[in-house]
């Protein structure tokens, strides 16, 4: 996650708090999703970036995920996400997206 | 025991201060840790620190080598290390040269354990395995999470004076140092097994991997150029505007084929860059400054060349795989072969 990003994500947890942000990620691939969900739950596992050695502990879900896809209109959905649906490897982003959640997400 | 002193080196990146854009800054140094020697830090619990670190641009560092270097050492000397660690760079390649330069000049002038970390085909590897450590790593920070450990646990070998078995298992790559020892078997049984295992289509390892040498011998020199069809190929990512083949930024799977009949010029409005490893600014409002159509339509028109040959040929090379290169690079020769072009003007970024 590049190192706005992470210094945004950081100001809203202290704006908001922690508690009270759910970061939903686009990434395309598995192992990027899951690099930038460890990034704002565990801290940045590159250590380059404003969340290195911050552990947030933020919730974060892929958009992909059933428990954001559940949330949305099923026709927004469709029309907005339907087609990557189908391009993107779900499985796999799922598996390792909800694999950080369950390890570092506090909330 | 005394702690030891660690001063770390790192780029623009992963010392906070910015991507590309922060690439030509100079030598900066910080106390303490930055980046990723915060887990550098961790690592060493109570056996040591990082005292300092050294920020430096990868562009600085590759444009200035050499006022760089003494720069860089000056500012590691005050700090009186045990050991010196570098990146891990993984497979970008300026600063994977910027750590095995760094590296190499400090053990010679401090005489001290240098480690790096870096991806096997990263061009710092083949620069630089002689002269320092080089940790096996992923070929992205993917990997730091395995390669910081590994690293720390190389220095404290080094500082320790452990003796170090075969790189392998050791986690280095090869620095092509060779030492005597006592094998179980004679080795004319072991060249024996290796062939029986060759011929049965086995599997076996070499005791001694043949260096491979990637010369290229030049071709016949071009005698009359005013008749001579010149093509351009570039690994600077020149596309027509909006990249329609889409060419990845970085680790690019795929070369472009572009026709440019009758294109004098590379405009703003026609061509850009689909490169992610450089500032594409200068690259996005002349294209021509990485793909020199311009100049070449002009020695064309003077009659210096034949003529410019009818298409272009491009692809990214950041981060892009050796072997993805190689690939791109055999496709793109034989139609180059079979079109009668007789030289080829290859351009980088």
């Amino acid at each position: 996650m590049d190192l706005e990003n992470q210094a945004r994500i950081k100001k809203f947890a202290e704006e908001f708090g922690a508690e009270n942000l759910i970061v939903i990620l686009g990434g395309a691939e598995a192992e990027a999703a899951g690099l930038a969900a460890e990034t704002v739950s565990a801290g940045d596992p590159t250590y380059a970036g404003p969340l290195a050695g911050v552990s947030l502990g933020l919730a974060v879900y892929h958009v992909v995920e059933d428990e954001i896809k559940s949330e949305c209109d099923a026709a927004v959905y469709e029309e907005q996400i339907g087609m990557m649906e189908m391009v993107l490897d779900v499985d796999a982003i799922k598996a390792e997206v909800s694999s950080i959640r369950k390890q570092y997400s506090k909330f | 025991m005394k702690k030891i002193r660690v001063v770390h080196y790192i780029n623009q990146f992963y010392g906070q201060i910015g991507g590309e854009d922060k690439a030509d800054i100079a030598p900066i140094l910080k106390e303490g840790f930055v980046g990723p020697g915060m887990q550098i830090n961790n690592l060493l619990q109570e056996r040591g620190e990082i005292v300092a670190t050294v920020i430096c641009g990868d562009n600085y560092f590759n444009e200035n080598l050499d006022e760089a270097t003494e720069t860089i050492l000056e500012m590691i000397g005050q700090f009186n290390p045990d050991v010196v660690i570098a990146g891990p760079s993984f497979n970008a390649g300026r600063y994977g040269m910027a750590c095995g330069a760094v590296c190499k000049a400090v053990s010679e002038k401090f005489n001290i354990p240098t480690v790096t970390g870096m991806y096997i085909e990263s061009p710092g590897v083949d620069g630089y395995r002689k002269y320092t450590y080089i940790v096996d790593t992923a070929n992205s920070a993917v990997g730091m999470r395995t390669a910081l450990p590994a690293m720390v646990k190389l220095s404290l070998k080094l500082i320790d004076g452990v003796e170090l078995g075969d790189p392998k298992e050791e986690g280095y790559i090869a620095r092509g140092v060779r030492r005597n020892y006592f094998h179980a078997e004679r080795g004319s049984k072991r060249a024996v097994d290796m062939l029986i295992a060759k011929m049965n289509n086995q599997p076996y390892v070499t005791e001694y991997p043949m260096p491979t040498f990637d010369r290229v011998a030049p071709n016949a020199q071009i005698l009359d150029m005013s008749k001579a069809t010149i093509a351009l190929v570039t690994s600077g990512g020149i596309v027509p505007k909006g990249n329609p083949d889409h060419i990845e930024s970085s680790s690019a799977s795929k070369f472009g084929k572009y026709d440019i009949e009758g294109v004098t010029d590379l405009t703003d409005k026609t061509y850009e860059t689909a490169h992610g490893g450089y500032d594409p600014i200068y690259a996005n409002i002349d294209a021509d400054r990485v793909l020199p159509v311009d100049v070449l339509r002009e020695l064309e028109a003077e009659g210096v060349i034949g003529k410019l040959h009818r298409y272009f040929y491009t692809t990214v090379g950041n981060g892009t795989s050796v072997a993805n290169a190689k690939k791109f690079a055999a496709a793109i020769g034989k139609e180059l072969v079979e079109a009668k072009v007789d030289a080829v003007i290859l351009t980088s970024t």
